[in-house]
């Protein structure tokens, strides 16, 4: 028998069983397919509970007393999908940003996210209301977007079943590749970037990986069942992915003021957020935020233009001014005078 | 996974499915489980072997397709699908950071009720797994307001910012909206502008739902241009040291032009010369305008500016 039909049929019988249902039944049931040895038949059931487990169906054995006897019997109440009872407004967001993230072509753990729509919906009947939420990574060429989403459905089920990866890496700091085996402990998305987070066995310590540079993977297809490693209790994906173009994962912060005038007073908050914000007066705001990556804040700022202001401290001033000074002397011919940092 | 747990899935649902819409047609019964419409059969057909011990003609599912409809007359108790198991709770309230801290309460309203549905057994895995994608995106507080506006399909206004000018009020339809490498657009209607336009969400300012309503066109989808990567009658040269050049070959691949001394040059659109500028100081000296000269006197002037020169 087929095994999808097979374990189908399982289902069946156990839905319907009002008592638990022996092993030695089990075989006189499925002659052909639990026949043979014992070792044999015994195995192949095991690895049917096993997918029976995946599906969410709550199977258990049960030992036997005065009252009943051993055997296997499932916890129908456990099985079938209740109501969530989702309000429309619930419902909409919750379908809004499930459908952004699968139409973004690259989401990990794709599969389960669109069973997971179809199961919130189950109940919803006509009244489902149509997303208008999009979401686009903007970080991948053209064409790249199936290689990122096959890595990233990968990659979740290394991270849901604690499975170490192989990868080959091309980094950008470096000419070539580097081949890893990774412990991976979660995915974390950024400005359109998604960044695998783990252990890496050859650097010996936590490491990033931008998952469009990852050029081969291998997950380890050895005892799928047994996890490979252990995340630590204390790991925080958030501690180790940086939000912003200021902040870097390993640098220590220091703290930058900032006065922000014209169209950019009022935008003070979205521009920078988690700044403290102060107002100066009319149309002035000041903003302090604490800063690991100077480059990256001097790079923001220069985009900004002359209403973004570093007022200190003076490392940050002056490495604005550096980074300013070069981009008007590689132009220079276009100006009169060169500037001197 | 494999493809016996994907094709489990897929038919542990579909027959709950059918047995609450009895007669739904073939094809939106294909469109709801994502196959095509000669999967869906086979599927079906493989639906009306599956039974129970001892296999009786009344032991086995009654699917069948009459006048392209799909009926289910005995179900053998697959009446409603599975829960959700940890991995689909997981992803979905994974992806429903996306929309954090905007959509607020309904948000968390929704996560509360869903991980509630999740069997005990399942809800550790559940929060265990939760913990390994982090999509939270510091979305902006209009999303929550702009995403009821275009499900209620009322009109909003709002003050928006465009560079270098106050804000001015605008009343628009608001069609959709798309995240683009991190950032919120609105897609909609201008009343003000009469034209389709897009927004960024963290210009506006003073957004109100109105009680206007309006009918959306069927086909409302914008795309973010990139002037990067798109081609106008001004083209601009532009070149990179070797530091930003493997940066600059990855988003730009055999359209970037390698050099002599490792660097790298590429051609971008010329006709946003705010764009361009913004573009070229963001790379903090690494890029340099090769022609033509009003662009990269542009480049200088606004580099001047930002250090107060």
């Amino acid at each position: 028998m087929d095994r999808t039909e097979r374990i189908l049929d399982l289902v069946a019988l156990l839905l319907d069983a009002r008592e638990p249902i022996s092993w030695a039944e089990l075989r006189e049931h499925f002659p052909a397919d639990y026949g043979g040895s014992d070792d044999a038949a015994e195995r192949k059931f095991e690895r049917d509970k096993a997918e029976l487990v995946e599906l969410g169906f709550p199977l258990t054995y049960v030992q036997g007393d005065d009252e009943r006897r051993d055997g296997y019997i499932v916890d129908r109440d456990a099985y079938y999908l209740p109501e969530a009872d989702l309000t429309k407004e619930e419902l909409a967001v919750l379908y809004a940003a499930g459908s952004a993230a699968l139409a973004s072509g690259a989401f990990p753990g794709r599969d389960d996210l669109a069973h997971a729509l179809r199961k919130i919906g189950f109940f919803a009947g006509e009244s489902l209301p149509t997303p208008r939420v999009r979401m686009e990574l903007g970080s991948v060429q053209a064409g790249q977007e199936k290689e990122v989403s096959a890595r990233l459905e990968q990659l979740w089920d290394a991270c849901a079943g604690r499975k170490w990866v192989e990868l080959t890496y091309a980094s950008p700091k470096h000419p070539g590749t580097t081949q890893r085996r990774v412990d991976p402990y979660g995915l974390a998305l950024r400005r359109g970037v998604w960044t695998l987070v783990g252990h890496c066995h050859l650097r010996g310590g936590l490491r990033t990986f931008h998952v469009h540079r990852v050029r081969e993977l291998k997950v380890n297809t050895a005892r799928p069942r047994t996890p490979d490693f252990q995340v630590p209790e204390d790991f925080s994906l958030d501690n180790h992915v940086a939000y912003f173009p200021w902040q870097h994962r390993f640098h220590a912060p220091v703290e930058v003021t900032l006065r922000l005038s014209g169209a950019l007073s009022s935008r003070a908050g979205g521009l920078f957020p988690g700044a403290t914000l102060e107002p100066v007066e009319e149309g002035v705001t000041r903003a302090r935020l604490p800063v690991s990556f100077l480059d990256g804040l001097a790079r923001f700022c220069l985009t900004l233009g002359p209403d973004c202001l570093v007022e200190g401290p003076q490392s940050a001033q002056a490495r604005l001014r550096e980074m300013g000074a070069r981009v008007v002397n590689r132009h220079a011919d276009a100006q009169e005078d060169k500037v001197s940092a | 996974m494999s493809n016996v747990h994907e094709r489990l899935r897929r038919l542990l649902f579909l027959v709950p499915y059918v047995s609450k819409h009895p007669g739904v047609t073939v094809e939106a019964l294909a469109r709801a489980l994502n196959v095509s419409r000669e999967d869906l059969l086979e599927e079906l057909d493989l639906l009306t072997c599956v039974g129970r011990p001892p296999f009786n003609p009344d032991d086995y599912i009654d699917i069948y397709v009459d006048n392209d409809r799909v009926y289910v007359d005995l179900d053998q108790r697959l009446f409603a699908p599975p829960r959700l198991t940890a991995g689909e709770a997981a992803a979905l309230a994974a992806a429903a950071e996306l929309l954090r801290p905007a959509a607020g309460d309904a948000l968390q309203g929704a996560l509360q009720k869903l991980e509630k549905v999740l069997p005990p057994q399942v809800r550790e895995r559940y929060r265990e797994m939760y913990r390994k994608i982090d999509a939270s995106t510091e979305a902006p507080q209009a999303l929550g307001p702009l995403t009821r506006a275009i499900l209620e399909r009322r009109e909003v206004t709002f003050g928006y910012a465009s560079p270098g000018r106050a804000p001015e009020p605008r009343t628009v339809r608001p069609y959709e909206l798309l995240s683009h490498r991190g950032q919120w657009y609105l897609q909609g209607f201008c009343h003000t502008r009469q034209d389709a336009r897009l927004f960024r969400l963290d210009r506006m300012e003073d957004l109100v739902v109105t009680d206007t309503p309006f009918l959306p066109p069927p086909d409302a989808r914008a795309d973010v241009p990139n002037p990067a990567r798109s081609r106008t009658d001004v083209s601009v040269r532009v070149r990179f040291s070797p530091v930003a050049a493997p940066y600059v070959k990855e988003r730009f691949g055999q359209d970037a032009r390698p050099l002599s001394d490792g660097g790298v040059e590429v051609l971008v659109a010329g006709d946003s010369e705010r764009w361009l500028t913004q573009w070229v100081l963001s790379f903090g000296g690494e890029a340099e305008v090769v022609e033509p000269v009003s662009a990269r006197a542009a480049v200088a002037r606004a580099a001047r500016a930002s250090i107060g020169l």
